[in-house]
């Protein structure tokens, strides 16, 4: 048997050489495993199950979890809560954007109250959704509210099903736009400072400049903004909790809260990790038609 | 001898010392609680007081948000082994889940260990409480719903007969509500919220039940009654009565402080909602107009039922530690004399459990300068035990249900009818479900 030339100098790993690698992936796969990995597959199998009031799996459900709320007897409630939720994701994703985008773009110049303006902006990063809330709650109180007194009207905002899903998605897209602020000045401050010079020689006006350097040049920031805007999105809970606890009419039940609902307050653990993992299923699969979609349409430089 | 003097001396100098250290090491109890605003620092006060008074217990209280929230931490954390605390504070609603879990030691033993006087307890209070033949949590924090007015806007309209009836309130609201320029409701005769707790008031006050086996009392509840002995129907038509008066409109869900805020503001002149209310409503409105309460009303003439409790109750942890244990009934017992109930009474409205309470001077004064706290006693006696209220493991989520069925019946004009047979699926398939995987 001859060996090849190349594998001549192989020599037998030692022991600690084999280990090494591992020994340094430890720490990231020990949290990995404890917090994703097993909370992930115990979902699964919680699924699959009926559990008791300690949420311990007890009666074996198969897929009839899955069944209940996709086609049975709480299916028309979770498509509610999905169809909430698509549109709340849609509204406060690129609604925060467009706010950050043109807030970041209005302080990019020098004036004088730039350093006041900015800190408007980024503010709502600072306050805890909880208390914006509740700011919120008095702010739309039907009858001592500020809103119907300045407006002059009787609305009782939070408890109409036609005001409550915009007043919470306005109050989410002001909390998000600050993060949006943020990360879009930041990328607007590395757009190097010639290719406006050159445009603004070759005759391009302002909204020319946006469209073809601004917005082009951006287009990473932008893209890594939208993803974290969706998946946050999917994960707003305390404006609901606050402020219209899911209601009126199941208007503002996103997935999330539905979910909560399920696990604590219903304690029917099972049904709510089949509710995750369809939700689950569903971000995974947007966030691959992004990444799809940036091949196209996002430029690094 | 000198050698055996000395030898003693020692040895009580070391005995002292030692009875001085173990002296010096308090008994530590955490006390879990749910009531905030000003409620909250009532027991914050209580608690340092009961700390003040003696040297050997410490009690460590710990807000742990409304009720619901408290109640889903504790399942939470009775999904492990120990729990965080020795004592806890909760809705009467969750009594039923609370004994289920086995969590906690039944207080009977410790009423008859020490031989406290249950006699001194409010009956109607007492009779809630005794589960399975036994006191399981002390009655802390109890309450009734009270029907709440401004007295100074009946006698603007010449109301002098305060309305017992849903229907009667529907009567005098058109008096009651005063638009604007506008043609827009400026103050609404009044303002209901929708509330869960209110929908089983109404129950117990038409003298009909909640769920089956005896309410819950004489074993596992299985199904719910209120749809076919009508009182969902009832209550639905109600609901359906309200909506269609242009004098009122749809306020809250899940609470009342919203329909709170607006009557202090003189935006309805009639509300509904706890005895718990009662101080910080007299605060709030202070000289702007005078208040009066009233008994929570009928739905139909002819009922006949009472009231049932509301509020919460101090359940023990049983965690095998006896002189945690102990240290625990003892602050229990303190929380619940009469002086302490007395001033709990003066500070919040919810009505003292120990009836030895009403001789104190602070009770006394406190009702001579607010008679409105008769009210809620009058009320609660004038109930029997036997509207003691049901019992019921998935309460919480039926209170949902019947908050977001009655709110379909009011914004989406479902028909009552529609709508009990939506309540009774949703509540009987949580009932089915619990005690599938319970029981």
């Amino acid at each position: 048997m001859s060996q090849h030339p190349l594998n001549l100098r192989r020599r037998k790993k030692t022991f600690y050489e084999m280990l090494e690698p591992w020994l340094f992936l430890l720490p990231a796969l020990l949290v990995f495993v404890v917090f994703l990995y097993y909370p992930f597959f115990k979902t699964i199998h919680l699924s699959t199950y009926l559990t008791d009031r300690n949420g311990l799996p007890k009666v074996f459900y198969g897929v009839k979890n899955y069944e209940d709320i996709l086609v049975g007897k709480y299916s028309a409630a979770f498509w509610n809560s999905m169809w909430v939720s698509f549109r709340f994701v849609f509204f406060v994703a690129f609604g925060s954007l467009l706010v950050g985008l043109a807030t970041s773009l209005m302080t990019t110049k020098k004036f004088p109250a730039r350093a006041f303006a900015s800190a408007i902006y980024a503010m709502p990063i600072a306050i805890a959704s909880a208390a914006a809330a509740m700011s919120f709650k008095m702010i739309f109180h039907p009858s001592i509210g500020l809103v119907n007194r300045l407006a002059g009207t009787s609305t009782n905002w939070l408890n109409d099903p036609a005001w409550a899903f915009p007043i919470i998605c306005l109050i989410s897209i002001w909390l998000a736009s600050g993060i949006n602020f943020i990360f879009i000045s930041a990328g607007l401050r590395n757009i190097p400072e010639e290719l406006y010079e050159s445009a603004a020689i070759d005759g391009a006006g302002y909204w020319r400049q946006q469209r073809h350097i601004t917005l082009p040049a951006l287009s990473p920031t932008l893209f890594f903004q939208i993803i974290i805007n969706i998946i946050s999105a999917f994960q707003s809970f305390t404006q609901v909790r606050l402020l219209t606890s899911g209601g009126p009419n199941e208007t503002t039940n996103v997935i999330v809260y539905s979910i909560y609902l399920d696990a604590f307050r219903n304690f029917r653990f099972g049904s709510a990790a089949a509710r995750s993992i369809v939700l689950f299923v569903i971000i995974m699969t947007i966030t691959l038609l992004q990444f799809r979609a940036e091949k196209r349409s996002v430029h690094y430089q | 001898m000198k050698k055996l003097v000395a030898l003693l001396l020692v040895l009580m100098l070391g005995l002292s010392a030692f009875s001085a250290m173990a002296e010096g090491e308090k008994t530590k109890i955490v006390f879990w609680y749910s009531l905030g605003g000003t409620n909250s620092e009532v027991i914050a006060n209580m608690v340092a007081e009961f700390n003040a008074s003696q040297d050997r217990i410490e009690v460590d209280a710990q807000y742990q948000g409304e009720y619901d929230d408290a109640i889903n931490k504790l399942k939470a954390t009775s999904m492990g082994e120990a729990l965080p605390f020795d004592i806890v504070q909760s809705y009467e609603i969750g009594s039923r889940f609370i004994i289920d879990s086995q969590k906690m030691m039944p207080l009977q033993t410790y009423i008859d260990k020490t031989g406290f006087d249950t006699s001194v307890i409010e009956p109607n209070l007492l009779a809630y409480y005794t589960i399975d033949g036994k006191i399981n949590s002390m009655p802390f924090n109890c309450s009734t719903p009270l029907m709440y007015y401004n007295k100074t806007a009946f006698e603007e309209a010449g109301i002098t007969e305060i309305p017992t009836t849903v229907d009667g309130i529907l009567a005098i609201a058109e008096k009651l509500a005063s638009f604007d320029a506008e043609g827009k409701l400026d103050r609404a005769g009044f303002l209901f919220s929708n509330y869960g707790w209110f929908f089983e008031q109404w129950v117990g006050k038409m003298g009909r039940q909640y769920v089956d086996n005896g309410n819950g009392r004489e074993g596992y509840a299985t199904k719910v009654m209120f749809g076919e002995n009508g009182a969902a129907l009832d209550l639905f038509n109600m609901w359906k009565k309200i909506s269609e008066s242009p004098y009122t409109s749809y306020i809250e869900r899940g609470g009342t402080a919203q329909a709170r805020a607006a009557f202090v503001a003189g935006k309805t002149a009639i509300f509904l909602a706890s005895t718990a209310n009662l101080a910080g409503v007299l605060a709030n409105v202070g000289d702007s107009f005078e208040v009066g309460t009233a008994y929570f009303p009928y739905v139909n003439a002819e009922d006949k039922g009472g009231v049932s409790t509301g509020g919460g109750t101090l359940w023990m942890v049983n965690s095998g530690d006896e002189k945690k244990m102990d240290a625990t009934w003892e602050f229990i017992q303190y929380m619940v004399s009469p002086e302490v109930q007395a001033t709990w009474n003066a500070k919040t409205g919810y009505f003292p459990i120990n009836m030895k309470a009403h001789d104190t001077e602070t009770f006394k004064a406190n009702i001579a300068k607010f008679p409105q706290f008769q009210t809620a006693l009058d009320q609660l006696h004038d109930s029997s035990p036997e509207y003691v209220g049901s019992l019921l493991s998935v309460f919480p989520e039926v209170r949902q249900y019947v908050e977001d069925v009655t709110e379909e019946v009011v914004l989406k004009g479902l028909s009552p009818e529609d709508a009990v047979t939506k309540l009774v699926n949703l509540a009987n398939d949580a009932i089915e479900m619990y005690n599938l995987t319970n029981y």
